[in-house]
């Protein structure tokens, strides 16, 4: 039953573009989404980023709405970046549940789930509306 | 108590230790697969001729990267290419410590940060041409032996990240047809990259100190005897010896999601040799739609040769024609014209097609290549 919800929302997300939420640990303070856009570029330092696996559908809207870049550019970004030990790309954890356990548990971390999907262990410190 | 606290400290100190060896590993690899041919029988470009090669632009590269705790950690880059019968050298091999979040140090073999893609000319996939401009990214000499300290930062909303580097190079390279000793003494650079939004802009300064020495001593010949025939002044002119260098390098680029456009000039000077002036820029437009990005670049590269070495010997001195030969080998006038695509056809892949067209004005020869390869990471 549950598998089955996620697979449909996978499918309405991807079909029609949910919310997202951006979340962090309840102690952070708000950060501004070029902030947000800005940490997940690895440009600025002070928050932990946590991404979603390569193809997921709301990694890619992620990228696309907040970064402006396809998947493709990302990896070409940080292709650049990688081999020249200027930089890493954030940690990747498997699920949007994995995500909100990471996130509710590292103080420092940032993540983007559903809007749909926040719990109170996490806070939400910015919203990219569709 | 006290054995249970000391067994206690000793499990934490083994726990430490073990932590250590098992330091955190990871690997990632890059690999360009290119094929390409002039067209026709007497063209010559970027080492490509007439036959269908393989062989020339492909390359392998993987790298390792050790994180051993408490912010430093050790890279090195094992490359194998194509040209050198896929031979495996250490491209890079260093070590990075973090001073803080902004700051990192890394020490050992480097990239010589001379250009904007200097640090990863070699990854194809991070580009969406087939091969870096030619007419600006054409120093024989990549890396160095050195630190580097990079800090990034921002001034307002625009990001900005600063490197100094210090270091030395030795290696071969072309000088005239024959190949040479070449060392870079006390090499010092700064470079600056600010980006805001979808603009970006870079700036290069590096100095050093060059020597290079012929290996069949037929330049070191000619140099011997015209200091032995009272040419001192020429042969001072024409060597190669802890000459002062410097490479000056400006670079902008903009990128929106669908148009990307990009261009850098550079000059470098060697002080008091037979190496003129060297000067090369290129502009270059794309347009991505979808999985493909067509674009067009054009490129110059315009070297003249130092004339007057030669000139301020008489007419009928028997050295001068030997002299002006040799300081006209140093001439290059080349505009190339690049047009081509990439199509990202996997999320780990990229295939390109390019034509390049180049016309060299000294020569008063054109030379068209075609090639076709896949650029992959991984």
């Amino acid at each position: 039953m549950k598998k089955l919800l996620i697979a449909s929302l996978t499918l309405f997300s991807s079909l029609c573009m949910a919310d997202i939420a951006v979340i962090a640990h309840p102690a952070t303070a708000d950060v501004s989404l070029d902030e947000v856009s800005r940490i997940y570029m690895g440009r600025a330092g002070n928050l932990m980023p946590v991404n979603l696996p390569e193809n997921h559908p709301l990694r890619d809207q992620f990228e696309q709405e907040a970064l402006g870049r396809s998947p493709a550019q990302m990896k070409a970004y940080w292709s650049r970046l990688v081999f020249t030990g200027k930089g890493r790309p954030p940690v990747e954890v498997d699920s949007v549940q994995a995500k909100i356990e990471f996130v509710a548990s590292n103080p420092n971390s940032l993540g983007y789930i559903p809007a749909s999907e926040v719990t109170d262990q996490v806070r939400v410190i910015a919203t990219i509306a569709n | 108590m006290v054995s249970k606290i000391k067994q206690l400290s000793l499990g934490v100190l083994l726990a430490c230790t073990a932590s250590a060896a098992h330091a955190d590993i990871r690997f990632n690899g890059f690999a360009s697969i290119q094929g390409g041919t002039t067209l026709s029988s007497s063209d010559r470009l970027y080492g490509y001729d007439n036959e269908i090669d393989f062989k020339n632009e492909s390359l392998f590269a993987l790298q390792t990267q050790a994180d051993l705790g408490d912010r430093l950690s050790v890279t090195a880059q094992l490359m194998g290419r194509g040209s050198n019968d896929f031979n495996a050298e250490f491209e890079w091999a260093y070590l990075t410590y973090e001073l803080n979040n902004q700051t990192r140090i890394n020490a050992g073999r480097l990239r010589t940060p001379f250009y904007r893609y200097s640090d990863f000319m070699d990854v194809g996939y991070a580009y969406d041409w087939a091969r870096v401009p030619n007419s600006v990214y054409n120093l024989d000499f990549n890396n160095l032996e050195g630190v580097s300290l990079v800090r990034f930062g921002q001034l307002g909303n625009v990001d900005s990240s600063l490197q100094f580097i210090v270091g030395s190079y030795s290696g071969t390279t072309n000088i005239t047809p024959a190949p040479a000793d070449l060392s870079i003494e006390r090499v010092a650079g700064v470079t600056w990259e600010l980006t805001q939004g979808n603009l970006s802009a870079r700036l290069a300064y590096l100095t050093g100190k060059l020597t290079m020495v012929d290996q069949d001593g037929q330049l070191t010949g000619l140099l011997e005897m015209l200091s032995e025939s009272g040419f001192a002044d020429t042969a001072s002119q024409i060597s190669i010896d802890d000459a002062r260098s410097t490479f000056m390098g400006l670079a902008l680029g903009y990128d929106n999601g669908s148009m990307v456009l990009s261009g850098e000039v550079v000059r470098a000077r060697v002080s008091d040799s037979v190496i003129p002036t060297q000067n090369g820029f290129y502009l270059s437009a794309g347009y991505r739609v979808n999985s493909f990005t067509p674009f067009v670049s054009f490129e110059r590269r315009d070297n003249d040769a130092k004339a007057d070495i030669y000139q301020a010997l008489a007419e009928g001195n028997p050295f001068r024609e030997r002299v002006a030969a040799l300081v006209e080998e140093f001439a290059i006038k080349r505009d190339t014209w690049n047009l081509g695509s990439r199509y990202d056809f996997h999320p780990s892949a990229a295939l390109k097609v390019q034509f390049s067209s180049q016309k060299d004005k000294v020569a008063d020869r054109r030379d068209q290549l075609l090639t076709v390869g896949i650029d992959l990471v991984f």
